[in-house]
């Protein structure tokens, strides 16, 4: 009994900490998403309108792209960083010369603000004074212009991402293939186990769970960039990268619609939620009843 | 003994003189002694006349009264972002910001902003001696409210300009090569076909030459409000659609039909002049905001386009960042028939009148010492060296200082044209709903300008968008 408080009281200052600035904004986003609220209306103030925010953006085509967008960007770019940070991180298992100054370069860009990433991809893009349209064009003659072409600003988006959070699943990976005991490795091996079988059966099933960890840790960032394609494209061409917290942002901030961008960002939670719930069943679960049934 | 009295009376007038010269001197320290140790935090948009705010007038202002001054210059959003977010939460966190001139409307619909007029007829002891709102241009009348308060202290103001290149214009090959093409003498353009030939033609010489010349820059990003500003601000009215095409008096009615012009002949013409010249300017205008035009002409690689007044200083006298020193002449904007003249009857406007002043918010802690402030950035003494470090003139004597009309000179005339055709051009409309219309409408907008929607149905659909928001927003019934 006595130790459950002593449990409560140490507990205390995180939950106040966590009710303050979790729970609490969480309560009030929820309150202004059924409600109306322009504070450059003609009325600015709050005004009950039950689940209209809701209901209005199942038919808003600008909401639907960019979540469709986001999508996109999120499966392209977690996906490929899954599969060269697991590379790298095998890379990083071997040994060969300049192996600590290549580890060392090759995570500097997880120090890198995202705004500053942003901002070094611009320059390195624009047209005229960018060094990527440059060489595309001088080797390939290919003319880069993100300003005009919207798969060209997309995938743009989706390499530059790939290029800043890699490092981060590289790490993670490297840490959980550290970790692994060598026995059933060699076990494999002397049973005569290929590379590709020893991958399938042993690497991958061990290593699961870190891949999950990093996949919902970077699926959750993909879906709510913002700062970094803010910087390169502004979300255009057109609406080609307004990714959706680009697009909620824009709601919020400068079209001061805080009913409506509450809504999105209430139904944004969900999806993430939902997306998250649905990579856990299908990686974790059957695996779990895999257990149960041996 | 007569004698004796006059060099009295002469001494005391001397000293009368003295003193009242050390009182008048010493305005500043007396009125910062109050408020000494405090620190006034600004913020505002990174550009020339802001620096000069917080490199050179606020150390002054710290210097003469111990109040020290924190500019915060950051990017336009950015600014406005922080801005607004203090001012709606009070917070209190700024004692000035930046008020560009077509967000005033929608800052005092929200009471957010300190009437600095009545505030000075309130505590006479702040008023500084050199400081009086009837220094102001008529630009000040923006930053007064309905009760004729002035609500912000100009800091900057300029139009937006047609600048072109002597060199290229001067040049006798290039004006025979034109003159042959043409069959027109080459000068600035008065109208669109002409500016639209004129861009033409050097985008094809530069091509010819190889050389990395276009004929005309282009304020066209596909995904930030630059582009849309320089359409409803910049090439709208010079096709004489006014108010973004957005007539208040008919119910804030967009569309034609319903009374607005914003899918008017006239802008769809405009919409497609805009993607035209986009399409001649140098690769980087997808690219480009307002401060990429500029560097882009800085750079020589465009021989004419509308250029924000607040670059041209630096784009004219500035070689260490611009190419084109002594190569730069300005003129109005070209025109379609008709639009000189509703702009001479005060019916219609040529371009865009920028700038912004300082305000204080309601919610500042140091309201009177940002006024002090705000009163030392608006005494005539300080202009001429400001004006000189950024083409802003605010105050009606600045255009008479010696340092300004040298500089004049090298900006090919800007002042002069600043002062006598000022009237013709015109800030934003007197709406309270800028942001939350240009954002309901810019996506349209930028799907025009990367093709997805072609000029006339996206025109249309931009008119729609724009009614719909009006209604939500409840000023259209």
């Amino acid at each position: 009994m006595r130790s459950n408080k002593v449990g409560w009281l140490l507990l205390a200052p995180t939950i106040v900490v966590l009710a303050l600035f979790g729970i609490v904004p969480f309560i009030y986003v929820l309150y202004v998403g059924f409600h109306q609220w322009n504070p450059f209306g003609a009325n600015p103030s709050m005004i009950y309108n039950g689940a209209n925010n809701f209901r209005r953006l199942v038919f808003d085509a600008e909401f639907l792209t960019a979540i469709w967008y986001t999508l996109k960007f999120a499966l392209f770019a977690v996906l490929s960083e899954v599969v060269i940070g697991y590379f790298l991180a095998q890379l990083f298992m071997r040994e060969f010369p300049g192996k600590g100054f290549f580890r060392t370069i090759h995570t500097l860009p997880l120090i890198v603000a995202p705004i500053v990433v942003g901002s070094v991809w611009r320059l390195m893009t624009t047209p005229s004074i960018g060094v990527i349209p440059y060489y595309l064009r001088t080797w390939f003659g290919f003319d880069l212009n993100i300003g005009r072409d919207p798969n060209a600003a997309f995938i743009l988006t989706v390499i530059m991402d790939i290029w800043h959070w890699t490092p981060l699943v590289t790490l993670t990976l490297l840490a959980a293939l550290v970790s692994l005991p060598k026995e059933p490795f060699e076990q494999a091996e002397i049973d005569g186990a290929s590379r590709s079988q020893i991958f399938w059966h042993i690497t991958l099933p061990m290593i699961r769970p870190a891949i999950l960890a990093t996949v919902f840790i970077r699926l959750m960032d993909a879906l709510r960039t913002v700062d970094e394609v803010w910087m390169l494209t502004g979300g255009g061409p057109g609406a080609a990268t307004r990714y959706i917290g680009l697009h909620i942002w824009k709601v919020v901030f400068p079209k001061t619609d805080y009913g409506y961008g509450s809504a999105i960002s209430l139904i944004v939670l969900y999806l993430t939620l939902v997306m998250c719930w649905l990579l856990y069943v299908a990686l974790v679960a059957p695996r779990r009843d895999a257990r149960k049934v041996a | 003994m007569k004698h004796r009295v006059g060099t009295s009376l002469l001494a005391l007038g001397l000293g009368l003189m003295a003193g009242l010269g050390a009182a008048r001197a010493d305005f500043w320290s007396d009125a910062g002694a109050k408020y000494k140790g405090v620190t006034l935090h600004g913020v505002t948009e990174s550009t020339p006349p802001s620096n000069y705010v917080k490199d050179v007038l606020a150390k002054e202002f710290e210097e003469k009264t111990g109040i020290k001054v924190e500019m915060e210059t950051t990017s336009w959003d950015q600014m406005y972002d922080k801005a607004i977010k203090d001012m709606e939460a009070k917070t209190g966190i700024y004692d000035m910001v930046y008020i560009e001139q077509d967000i005033i409307y929608a800052y005092l619909a929200r009471n957010f902003l300190v009437n600095t007029s009545k505030m000075l007829a309130d505590n006479p002891a702040l008023k500084a001696p050199e400081y009086d709102e009837k220094n102001f241009t008529t630009f000040a009348d923006y930053f007064k409210g309905d009760d004729g308060g002035l609500y912000g202290v100009p800091m900057e103001a300029f139009i937006k300009i047609y600048l072109y290149r002597t060199d290229l214009f001067g040049d006798s090959a290039i004006k025979e090569a034109f003159k042959q093409k043409t069959g027109k003498d080459l000068a600035p353009a008065k109208t669109h076909e002409d500016y639209t030939q004129i861009a033409e033609f050097f985008t094809q010489y530069g091509k010819d030459k190889g050389e990395e010349l276009w004929g005309t820059t282009s304020q066209a990003h596909t995904g930030h409000p630059a582009s849309w500003y320089e359409y409803v601000e910049s090439i709208l009215p010079t096709f004489g659609v006014y108010n973004w095409g957005i007539d208040a008096s008919k119910n804030y009615a967009a569309s034609v039909a319903n009374g607005g012009t914003m899918n008017s002949d006239k802008a769809k013409a405009a919409m497609k002049y805009l993607l035209h010249l986009r399409d001649i300017a140098p690769p980087e205008s997808a690219s480009s905001t307002w401060t990429e035009v500029a560097t882009t002409f800085a750079a020589g690689r465009a021989a004419q386009g509308l250029v924000y007044g607040e670059n041209a200083a630096w784009i004219a006298s500035d070689a260490s960042k611009s190419k084109v020193v002594g190569k730069v002449g300005v003129a109005l904007p070209p025109l379609s028939e008709g639009v000189m003249a509703d702009a001479e009857s005060g019916k219609g406007y040529i371009g865009y009148y920028d700038g912004g002043a300082f305000g204080i918010p309601v919610t500042s802690k140091n309201q009177e010492a940002a006024l002090l402030f705000l009163e030392y950035i608006g005494q005539n003494s300080v202009q001429p060296g400001w004006a000189v470090a950024a083409p802003r003139i605010t105050n009606t004597a600045t255009y008479d200082d010696p340092q300004v009309k040298e500089m004049d000179g090298k900006l090919g005339g800007y002042y002069t044209m600043l002062k006598n055709d000022g009237k013709l051009f015109a800030g934003a409309p007197k709406y309270p709903f800028h942001a939350q219309v240009r954002e309901a409408v810019a996506p349209i907008f930028y799907r025009i300008l990367t093709g997805e929607v072609g000029p006339d149905e996206g025109v249309d659909q931009m008119a729609a968008a724009a009614e719909a928001e009006l209604t939500n927003l409840g000023y259209r019934k």
